[in-house]
């Protein structure tokens, strides 16, 4: 009687006929205030920092870390990294020759250089002329793809693969000289 | 007795329900569990998000230029190819008898080596995606550059020249 009068007659009338089980389950639900839920008030224009936060905490698949090694990217890669050491060493070259051109001239480094062992000389040699070989060679297949040769893969193939026989051979002949 | 003790044993199961979960981690969520994350799009402040605007909003494209574009790719080729030759007539002369020939190969490689730099600033560090660090990579890039040229000038000029150098080091 007194519930109808409340207001929670259907609620009472719900928690009366369900399952014994879920019965105490239903009281509670009803019975204690949803006060977990809190509701914020935002403008429509803060939905692009939400969007932006949650872009932010978005997975990235791997990539990079699992691309097959294939002679294209990999001579790709090589033929920036080997530049860019090369032009590294110019640059470090003439700026310290910039900076104390009485350490670095000429003779000082002949004369350095002429006092390292000879093993030192021979991996020295190595060092440098294999990045620029390859670099020269691998330029001259970028130049030919720049012309319109050997773009189909068969053709990057073969022409990559040359490339290495060349470099492989010019580092020789260049190290031995 | 019996319906107090169903009460006590219902109590925890509304805690466990979607909402009191919710609120719950919403909580304890620590800020410290995005830093070990991988992030992608590179570095990020509050100020410079990593996609302006909506997903209706159109792409921003660079201003087309030639000067940009086709004119520095042809330029870019013709540099490197102009060294081939320069390169291999390096190897059979001596750099004090031809000192002209010196100064261009130093010119040209220096010139070469810049383009290279500033690709791969363009290609890792670009100003849209580190609007900070892209620009400084790309002055610092620009004053060594120069830097670079006048110690080559200087050495050249000064010194025994650069072909000289690397023909007397490699035999020493």
């Amino acid at each position: 009687m007194m519930s109808a009068r409340i207001g929670l007659g259907s609620a009472t009338r719900r928690v009366a006929f369900a399952p014994v089980i879920g019965r105490n389950q239903t009281v509670l639900r009803t019975l204690i205030p949803k006060r977990g839920v809190q509701i914020q008030s935002l403008p429509p224009s803060a939905s692009e920092e939400i969007l932006n936060a949650q872009r932010l905490k978005r997975p990235s698949s791997p990539h990079f870390t699992i691309y097959q090694p294939q002679l294209t990217w990999l001579g790709s890669i090589a033929n920036r990294v080997t530049g860019g050491a090369l032009s590294a060493l110019l640059y470090g070259f003439s700026l310290a020759y910039l900076v104390a051109p009485d350490t670095f001239d000429s003779a000082h480094i002949v004369e350095f250089v002429a006092g390292l062992p000879d093993y030192v000389k021979y991996t020295g040699k190595v060092i440098l002329a294999a990045p620029f070989t390859f670099h020269f060679w691998n330029g001259l297949r970028h130049l030919s793809w720049d012309m319109g040769k050997f773009l189909s893969l068969k053709g990057a193939y073969r022409a990559g693969y040359a490339a290495l026989g060349a470099t492989a051979i010019s580092t020789v002949a260049l190290v031995l000289m | 007795m019996a319906s107090s003790m169903l009460l006590l044993s219902t109590l925890p199961r509304t805690f466990a329900s979607a909402t009191g979960r919710n609120v719950l981690r919403s909580a304890l969520q620590v800020r410290a569990s995005s830093t070990t994350q991988y992030v992608p799009g590179g570095p990020y402040t509050h100020s410079t998000a990593i996609i302006r605007g909506t997903v209706n909003d159109p792409v921003e494209f660079p201003h087309p230029s030639k000067m940009h574009g086709s004119y520095h790719w042809a330029f870019e080729r013709l540099l490197a190819a102009s060294l081939v030759p320069m390169t291999a007539a390096a190897f059979v002369t001596s750099g004090s008898s031809y000192p002209v020939l010196d100064g261009l190969l130093g010119l040209s490689l220096v010139m070469h080596s810049h383009i290279g730099f500033d690709s791969m600033v363009v290609d890792y560090v670009h100003k849209r995606k580190f609007p900070i660090i892209g620009p400084i990579l790309t002055w610092t890039l620009r004053t060594a550059t120069v830097g670079v040229l006048v110690g080559v000038y200087q050495f050249n000029a000064n010194d025994i020249g650069l072909t000289e150098l690397i023909a007397k080091v490699w035999t020493a």
